[in-house]
């Protein structure tokens, strides 16, 4: 139970930076401006009826929300977990937390721990405070499905503090944590995507995969991508199906690309549905993680 | 069994070869000295017992456990002060000793340990602001949660004023007559002698010596210089000297005459001399300092 001191330790370190705090505002007021200004002030209006038919008002957050999330919450992340474990060890106070009997593997955990809790409860406090907001303009105010995109979100924030956390672990300074992090969420956000495509389409022309092969390559590589992961599994809470918010994948924000539809077809294999999503989602959690625990189990301090 | 125990212990990093095979044992219950000038190894070694650092060749056991793969079972049972430390400094005091006894899993009241070390009214203030010596305070009264079986102090006196580390020396000894065995690591001489049983000598990662500071004494050679002062100087008289049992050096500077001597040779030399025809106007022994003797350990010969 080691990890939990370290844990308890850490986000109480964490908190007093002040950056709880300041995070929690800014979550609050990021997720209540565009209900405010989409159901108070009418920018943006859409007929009332197409609203509900869609699910109602949380429907229309969830869209609007999820591009934006899926590109702030990871930063954010990464922002508050990167230095997890370099700077103790910059700072010296490393020797000060290993000169008691903790085990490396343990430490490496609770920070995990402490961390996640410094991103995942501003941002469900975010949700709380602009769900009280939304509640007097709902027309149909799914409650499940704000519920999950609220956690949702908040497991995207604790995927990139594991990303950051395996990456301080394993890094041998500040710097080169810093730059491992923000290079990672550079590569995810315009580098991952590009380079899909491209090997979808280099698999077109080298064992001369089908329309329907190139598009579910494709799909499949994106989807490894935990911000596309993130944002297909918003789509899920929108859509009807899994198959349409695989759908919308392609293309431009709510107009899906047809010729990716018609080579989709209507049924998809197992591996594109949601709980698979959330497997390769997770593996993002687990994998960096379990990296930086072994390299920093054998290291020098 | 002994509390420490060290077989061709060898470190190396990179070019540099830190530990050059060092062996070691530190009985229960004794207070010993570890002693070197900067650079000569003694945090490598300490860094070593606590699984800071991993040795290349030879084993270290602690407690009778191997420090590296038991080496949180050490950790539970061992209080350290770490050398080169850093504080959490958005935490208190009262903080840092709670993470402590949280990660030792006691039971002990926090005022009363930081009262012990005499911190007793910065219970509550960030250790952030905390001078050297202060810090230096904190980090012992965590080393002492959980009354460990062995005190691991790395240059412990190091940004304590005079009293701090009489106060110090005076914690050491408590716990030594408690039956704690204390490894205590310092560059200066004068700091272990008054509360060691015995020390250890490194340099350049070897250990040259082994012993109580009276059996040093002996090594080093005879107890005593002898100052003498003559009207004049004949070659044969010094030659005489140089011939006698018991002298191991002499040097004349003008008409001062060092003889460095055992103390049974003294009566002797002034006996010489006064037959070679050095007329003896005053004489005077002088007990080799500690300093010297550890500055002939310690210097290239």
């Amino acid at each position: 139970m080691s990890w939990r001191a370290v844990a308890e330790k850490d986000f109480r370190d964490a908190i007093r930076s002040r950056w709880l705090w300041a995070l929690s505002g800014l979550f609050v007021l990021l997720f209540s401006t565009p209900g405010i200004l989409r159901f108070y002030f009418g920018v943006g209006d859409v007929e009332g009826q197409e609203a509900e038919a869609a699910g109602g008002i949380v429907v229309l957050f969830i869209h609007m929300m999820k591009e934006m999330t899926a590109l702030l919450v990871p930063i954010i992340a990464i922002v508050i977990a990167y230095a997890a474990l370099t700077r103790e060890r910059e700072t010296g106070t490393m020797k000060l937390l290993l000169s008691l009997p903790h085990d490396r593997y343990e430490v490496v955990f609770g920070k995990l721990l402490g961390r996640s809790a410094v991103i995942a409860i501003p941002i469900l406090v975010g949700f709380a405070v602009c769900g009280l907001f939304l509640l007097p303009a709902a027309t149909g105010f799914a409650v499940g499905r704000y519920v999950g995109f609220a956690v949702l979100t908040a497991l995207l924030g604790v995927v990139f503090v594991g990303i950051s956390v395996g990456i301080s672990a394993a890094a041998n300074s500040q710097r080169q944590a810093m730059v491992g992090t923000v290079g990672t969420y550079v590569g995810f956000l315009a580098v991952w995507n590009p380079l899909t495509g491209e090997l979808a389409e280099q698999s077109v022309d080298l064992v001369g995969s089908s329309e329907r092969s190139r598009y579910l390559i494709e799909l499949f590589l994106t989807l490894l991508n935990p911000m596309e992961a993130y944002k297909t599994l918003a789509d899920s809470l929108v859509f009807e199906s899994a198959l349409q918010a695989r759908q919308a994948a392609f293309g431009f924000f709510l107009f899906p690309d047809p010729a990716a539809i018609e080579a989709l077809g209507d049924d998809l294999p197992i591996v594109f549905t949601d709980p698979f999503v959330v497997v390769y989602l997770l593996l993002w959690l687990v994998v960096p993680i379990t990296i930086g625990m072994y390299v920093f189990e054998r290291r020098d301090l | 069994m002994a509390a420490i125990e060290l077989n061709g212990v060898e470190k190396s990093f990179g070019d540099v070869r830190a530990l050059r095979g060092v062996d070691l044992t530190v009985e229960e219950g004794e207070v010993f000295g570890f002693l070197g000038p900067n650079g000569a190894g003694k945090s490598t070694t300490i860094n070593v017992l606590l699984d800071f650092v991993r040795a290349d060749s030879g084993t270290a056991r602690v407690l009778g456990r191997d420090a590296h793969h038991d080496s949180v079972a050490v950790r539970e049972r061992t209080g350290v002060l770490p050398e080169g430390f850093g504080v959490y400094s958005r935490l208190s005091a009262r903080e840092h000793v709670e993470f402590a006894i949280d990660s030792k899993e006691t039971d002990q009241n926090p005022e009363q340990l930081l009262e012990r070390v005499g911190l007793g009214d910065a219970v509550d203030r960030n250790a952030g602001g905390f001078s050297t010596g202060m810090k230096q305070r904190l980090a012992l009264a965590m080393a002492l949660v959980g009354d460990p079986e062995l005190l691991v102090l790395d240059e412990p006196s190091s940004g304590l004023d005079p009293n701090g580390a009489r106060e110090l020396r005076e914690i050491v000894r408590e716990e030594a007559d408690d039956g704690t065995t204390v490894f205590f690591s310092s560059h200066i001489l004068g700091q272990v002698e008054a509360v060691c049983d015995r020390v250890g000598i490194i340099r350049d990662g070897e250990l040259v010596a082994v012993d109580s500071i009276d059996g040093l004494r002996d090594t080093v050679g005879s107890g005593s210089t002898l100052v003498v002062e003559v009207e004049s100087l004949p070659d044969d008289a010094v030659d005489a000297v140089i011939a006698l049992e018991g002298v191991d050096g002499v040097t004349a500077d003008g008409n001062t005459l060092r003889v460095s001597c055992s103390d049974d040779a003294k009566t002797a030399v002034i006996g010489a001399l006064e037959d070679g025809g050095a007329a003896v106007a005053d004489f005077e022994t002088k007990e080799s300092s500690l300093e010297e003797l550890f500055a002939a350990y310690t210097e290239e010969r």
